[in-house]
């Protein structure tokens, strides 16, 4: 080991000598010491990014709930049925009743349709004397395939993911942005 | 780059001079092994730090959320079971760095003249560690943490004269409650972290004013003088890192599963201390009586005081061990009591297995839904279905069996055994007795 007399002093021992390693072995020194600082930086900086973007990047699974019967539902007629669902917010979950507009196309073929009118995001109705979906707010009005008849919307009812299993019918619930000519999910 | 860099910032700084200070500090007797225990209780204290602050992002301080927000980030954050085991090994790491960073203190006589007022600032440091141990406990809001919280603050109550108000003060009222989570909380995420900025700060502050005491021998101290940095910064370094690895490796393969959420009414369930406490837990067993008061605050009481005062009780300047003969005797004494409590109550531990309220639920539920009518546990049931007597030893996951449960052709394909879709307590306490179902034990 050699030797060099720093300006600087201890508190005790004014001027006294003190070593400190020189040239290489002070080089191995500052890299060990580098090298593992960057080791437990980047061990911790890994897991830690990914723990704070998680929920950012996990979306939530849909799952497939059942709305009722198919042979509860009548041949052209749209119903309004009732969706329960199970919220995930986080740690809390709620259970949230939405509500879908089933359209029994023939013996074994349903439409299932979003009750949100793509314009604006109001609740659309059933007319059954004009044989129409009408929304309140805007004037919006869809036949019972959900194509636009009139009125400001930008697109077709929304139709949402449907199937049939032993004779229920089960939907997933989707939401979408209003007001677009196309379909974006939320 | 870096280098230009500095230059620019220290043409404006001047940094020089305050790196030589940080860089250069003479250690008398030269760089040492021996003195890497305050780094690496440094290290393991910012390591809880930023853990610390990570597991706020999903916390909530109320009873109503705090165990499921602390499920949330074990089950469903990514790595939330690491930062998450972190936090809590290296919370029982600390506390032994601590441990050992005062014994080469006290055994090489460091805290005599002129270091006094760095012991003292020491042991208030290490009081403040205790208290972030004991206010940390409680947040998961598990039977563990509610139950050991309430004999810690019931021993507060024993305290004659001001017991009582400083146990209501500390619950914040009549019972252990809401109001105790949310001020615990306070006290372990900002009133103590700030406090103990300021206490580390003059540690360090006095640590470089006084310099670092060196070898006892004086003559071995004079003999050489070598720099801080780089050989004592590189030893500090390697030992930071081997505890980031002990603890990385603990909270990657140790679970440290929660126990059922705190239920206030449960008054059977029995709570075991953390291991640095468990040779105090030990002792009060043994005192009862008219002594009870002696182990509970007057011995703890005296001990942080002694403990405290220990530069001006033994005073002699002289650091050899040869001519400390009381103190060392004494400090030795005081381990080895220690030591035997300690060994003592992991006997009893060990002796005494203690079977989970929730296994004997999970035990209750298989009765209930009748699995013995396909599956055989132990000699009972119809041989339908595959055995149960040792399944943890064919399946020790916990995921396993709560997608089996739930799905079980998901995992074990063909499975003719019905889905069960009970409520996840239910799960949860079902796949618990499973997973003691294993060689020798569970029964």
């Amino acid at each position: 080991m050699s030797k060099r007399t720093p300006e600087q002093s201890g508190p005790d021992e004014p001027g006294a000598e003190v070593e400190t390693p020189t040239g290489t072995r002070r080089n191995f020194f500052r890299y060990v010491t580098g090298g593992i600082a960057a080791c437990i930086g980047l061990g911790l900086a890994f897991p830690l990014a990914a723990y704070f973007v998680s929920p950012a990047l996990t979306r939530r699974k849909p799952s497939w709930v059942s709305v009722g019967n198919v042979d509860d539902l009548p041949v052209g007629k749209p119903q309004t049925l009732d969706h329960p669902m199970t919220v995930k917010d986080g740690w809390m979950e709620h259970k949230a009743v939405k509500a879908v507009w089933a359209v029994r196309q023939s013996d074994r073929q349903v439409k299932v349709f979003s009750p949100i009118c793509p314009h604006l995001g109001c609740g659309v109705r059933w007319n059954q004397q004009d044989g129409q979906f009408q929304c309140p707010c805007h004037g919006s009005v869809y036949d019972r395939n959900g194509h636009v008849v009139a009125g400001p919307a930008p697109r077709s009812l929304d139709e949402l993911p449907s199937k049939i299993e032993d004779g229920e019918l089960k939907v997933i619930y989707k939401e979408f942005k209003a007001g677009l000519t196309t379909q974006v999910e939320l | 780059m870096a280098s230009r860099l500095y230059a620019w910032l220290d043409r404006r700084l001047r940094l020089q001079p305050i790196e030589k200070t940080l860089l250069d500090e003479p250690i008398p007797g030269g760089a040492s092994w021996i003195y890497v225990f305050g780094s690496a209780t440094l290290f393991l204290f910012v390591l809880q730090a930023v853990t610390g602050m990570f597991l706020a992002v999903y916390y909530v301080p109320s009873p109503d959320h705090a165990y499921d927000t602390v499920q949330y980030i074990q089950r469903e954050v990514w790595f939330g079971w690491f930062v998450r085991g972190l936090h809590h090994w290296g919370a029982s790491a600390v506390m032994l760095a601590i441990g050992l960073h005062m014994l080469q203190v006290f055994f090489d006589g460091a805290y005599k003249p002129p270091r006094e007022i760095l012991w003292m600032v020491g042991v208030a440091l290490f009081l403040m560690m205790l208290a972030f141990g004991f206010t940390g406990y409680l947040l998961p809001w598990d039977q563990n943490a509610y139950w050991a919280t309430q004999v810690g603050l019931n021993m507060a109550g024993t305290v004659p004269g001001v017991g009582e108000f400083l146990m209501r003060v500390l619950r914040g009222g009549d019972t252990l409650g809401a109001l105790t989570l949310s001020r615990f909380f306070a006290i372990h995420v900002l009133i103590l972290p700030s406090m103990i900025l300021v206490g580390i700060m003059l540690h360090l502050f006095i640590l470089r004013r006084v310099g670092p005491a060196g070898p006892w021998n004086e003559e071995r101290a004079r003999q050489r003088r070598e720099t801080f940095y780089p050989r004592q910064v590189y030893m500090d370094a390697v030992v930071m890192f081997g505890t980031f690895l002990v603890v990385g490796v603990l909270a990657a393969t140790v679970e440290f599963p929660l126990a059922d959420k705190a239920d206030p009414t449960d008054n059977a369930f029995v709570p075991v201390p953390e291991w640095y406490f468990l040779f105090y837990y030990q002792l009060l067993k043994y005192v009862h009586g008219p002594l009870a008061p002696l182990a509970v605050w007057v011995l703890p009481t005296i001990f942080f005081i002694v403990l405290f005062l220990l530069p001006f009780l033994d005073r002699r300047p002289d650091r050899r061990i040869s001519r400390r003969p009381v103190t060392l005797g004494a400090g030795v004494i005081f381990l080895l009591c220690v030591f035997t409590l300690l060994g003592l109550s992991l006997g009893d531990l060990y002796a005494v297995p203690k079977t989970d309220p929730s296994v004997i639920r999970g035990r209750d539920l298989v009765e209930k839904h009748a699995c013995k009518a396909c599956h055989r546990i132990h000699g009972e049931g119809a041989a339908i279905a595959p055995d149960l007597s040792y399944v943890a030893d064919r399946r020790p996951e916990r995921e396993w069996h709560l997608r089996h449960f739930r799905d079980p052709a998901s995992v074990s394909p063909g499975s003719f055994m019905p889905k069960y879709s009970l409520p996840d307590r239910e799960l949860n306490d079902l796949t618990n007795y499973m997973l003691t179902l294993k060689g020798g034990a569970g029964r």
